[in-house]
């Protein structure tokens, strides 16, 4: 592909790339520096050969940034405070409250119909976006990391020196709560 | 009666972690048996593993 052409292709990318460096980084500039330098470094390098996608060929550039940018802010004690406690995000215990005393569903989950129709309308994709940003910050970034990034979850555990444990508590909160809450805000609107 | 009782060796609860942990790394013989017992006779969790499989589509989806 030609540099002219690439770069058109890639101001469509824009928009898509900074959502996901948001959800990870929670911090407006510093997403817009991480998506700046994906798009420079998809400019300047030639990996893209037309076999994936475009976006799938930017996700990966961007998940090397968006992990050194996460390094760096590891490294500076003030700037880690901003993130949250990661432990208070990994008490399971919180979801007991979704199950009655004997572990049954209080209240069960709702019949969704045919929820794969939801995935052509542009609403419902905003709707998936407001229950992310719902979510505690690195508890989106885990669940970011692992299902739009599709980071093996050996890495993510690297990255964020927890445990494999740990994720999965994490994982499984961030699942909980999403589908709570597109359920509340989706499909039972009807 | 007998495959109810079965189905109830595992809660709801711990079949929807189990439901949410197969994502990430395969479950042993043991949880596979229990699970699928307890899906054979649950309802509302068979609906739950549906939403979790959409969940991943519609994260998927997203990244297009």
């Amino acid at each position: 592909m030609a540099a002219a052409d690439l770069s058109r292709d890639l101001e469509p990318q824009r928009g898509y790339l900074l959502r996901v460096a948001r959800l990870q980084l929670r911090d407006e500039a510093l997403a817009e520096d991480v998506v700046q330098e994906t798009l420079l470094a998809a400019l300047a390098g030639s990996g893209f050969s037309g076999k994936s996608s475009l976006r799938t060929w930017l996700t990966g550039i961007l998940k090397h940034k968006i992990v050194d940018a996460i390094r760096k802010k590891q490294r500076e004690p003030t700037v880690a405070a901003a993130f949250g406690d990661v432990e208070s995000e990994m008490d399971i215990e919180d979801f007991d409250a979704m199950f009655n005393e004997r572990g049954g569903w209080d209240p069960k989950p709702a019949e969704w119909g045919n929820p794969q129709d939801a995935l052509n309308q542009r609403q419902f994709l905003d709707v998936m976006d407001i229950c992310l940003e719902k979510l505690p910050p690195n508890t989106a970034r885990v669940f970011v990391m692992r299902e739009v990034m599709e980071l093996e979850t050996d890495e993510i555990c690297k990255e964020l020196t927890i445990s494999a444990n740990n994720l999965w508590v994490i994982l499984y909160r961030a699942r909980m709560a999403l589908r709570v809450c597109l359920e509340q805000n989706w499909f039972a609107r009807t | 009666m007998f495959r109810k009782a079965v189905g109830h060796i595992i809660s709801c609860k711990d079949a929807s972690r189990l439901v949410s942990r197969r994502e990430e790394a395969p479950l042993t013989a043991w949880q596979r048996l229990v699970l699928r017992l307890h899906l054979s006779v649950c309802a509302a969790c068979t609906r739950f593993e549906k939403q979790i499989a959409f969940l991943r589509d519609a994260m998927r989806q997203y990244r297009q």
